[in-house]
């Protein structure tokens, strides 16, 4: 029995061992004394609503300012911006498309379907705008959809590219500025 | 009989769990954040603990499949198991809405999810108790109560 508690420890060194191994290898890390919070915490109330939570929230994954700025910087992840107009036309992420919760222009999608990843953004925090946009652009096609964590105010906080002017087209022509 | 059953129980549950890290891998940042989702543990610990399941699956799947440390191995996947059948139930029970996060995609938890859970937790737990039966690298694990046996 002392053999076999033996065997169970240094099993789960091992694997503490290949995991962070594994963890250092992956195209998407995860970052190592960073606090992740649970996405369903952007949604106060989704605990104590008893089952009544919207499926819809808490289902499109985050991605950081840092994890996002570079996918910026190298035009390699489109960015939707899900605020109003006025507050577009004030400032927003460099070549970020807008587009509130609604409708979709074809040409929009088939913008955004042609990146590997999106980024999806609003000026709430907790990103309630940006997963209703999100989930609206994954029901209709686009794979890897991702909401900006701590949304416009983290991005701008933390001096990542932004640029401004208003969307006169909301769509592509924008998109290519 | 009993050793190949044993034998086929160890390899399944190695191979599935194998499996299992091999989804988790490519973007462990989204598995963490699946994690989290359970609010079982503090935010600060959710990635290390993120990086050492996927480690355990990998580590505890290869001796199953091998039939090294077979006992210890299934022990260990037993309680994996009996933990996520655990969080996941207490997720639902409370009505959080959130992905299993068990072979990546997207499959929501569900309390099939839970059944599916249990049915890979029945020959886990067949070869703690059982040994690795036949075709095992390491053959020679004494069965349970053995030690107990040659003392007495």
């Amino acid at each position: 029995m002392k053999r076999t508690f033996l065997q169970i420890g240094l099993l789960c060194i091992a694997g503490a061992v290949v995991g962070l191994g594994a963890n250092a290898l992956s195209p998407r890390a995860v970052v190592l004394g960073k606090p992740v919070l649970p996405q369903a915490e952007a949604q106060p109330g989704t605990c104590a609503t008893g089952g009544a939570a919207p499926s819809a929230f808490a289902a499109v994954p985050r991605i950081t300012v840092e994890q996002a700025k570079p996918l910026c910087v190298a035009c390699t992840a489109g960015f939707v911006d899900a605020r109003n107009e006025e507050e577009f036309a004030e400032g927003h992420i460099t070549n970020a498309v807008h587009l509130p919760p609604g409708d979709v222009p074809p040409p929009v999608l088939a913008q955004l379907k042609g990146y590997g990843t999106v980024v999806v953004y609003d000026a709430d925090p907790q990103g309630t705008m940006a997963e209703a946009v999100a989930m609206g652009l994954r029901e209709m096609g686009v794979k890897d959809v991702r909401v900006l964590q701590g949304s416009w105010t983290e991005w701008l906080a933390k001096g990542a590219p932004g640029s401004s002017g208003p969307c006169p087209v909301c769509g592509p022509a924008e998109a290519k500025q | 009989m009993k050793g190949f059953v044993l034998a086929a129980c160890r390899i399944v549950v190695g191979g599935l769990f194998l499996w299992a890290a091999s989804t988790k891998v490519p973007d462990m940042a989204k598995f963490a954040e699946e994690v989290a989702n359970y609010r079982l543990l503090p935010a600060a610990l959710v990635p290390a603990v993120a990086a050492m399941v996927v480690g355990i699956e990998i580590v505890a799947g290869v001796l199953l499949v091998v039939g090294a440390w077979a006992r210890p191995a299934a022990i260990v996947v037993s309680g994996m198991l009996g933990v996520f059948i655990l969080g996941i139930a207490q997720a639902l029970a409370r009505g959080i809405d959130l992905k299993c996060g068990c072979f990546g995609g997207e499959e929501a938890a569900s309390w099939l999810t839970v059944v599916r859970d249990l049915a890979i937790l029945a020959p886990a737990l067949a070869v703690a108790i059982g040994g690795p039966g036949r075709l095992a690298l390491a053959s020679r694990e004494r069965p349970a109560g053995a030690e107990q046996r040659a003392t007495t």
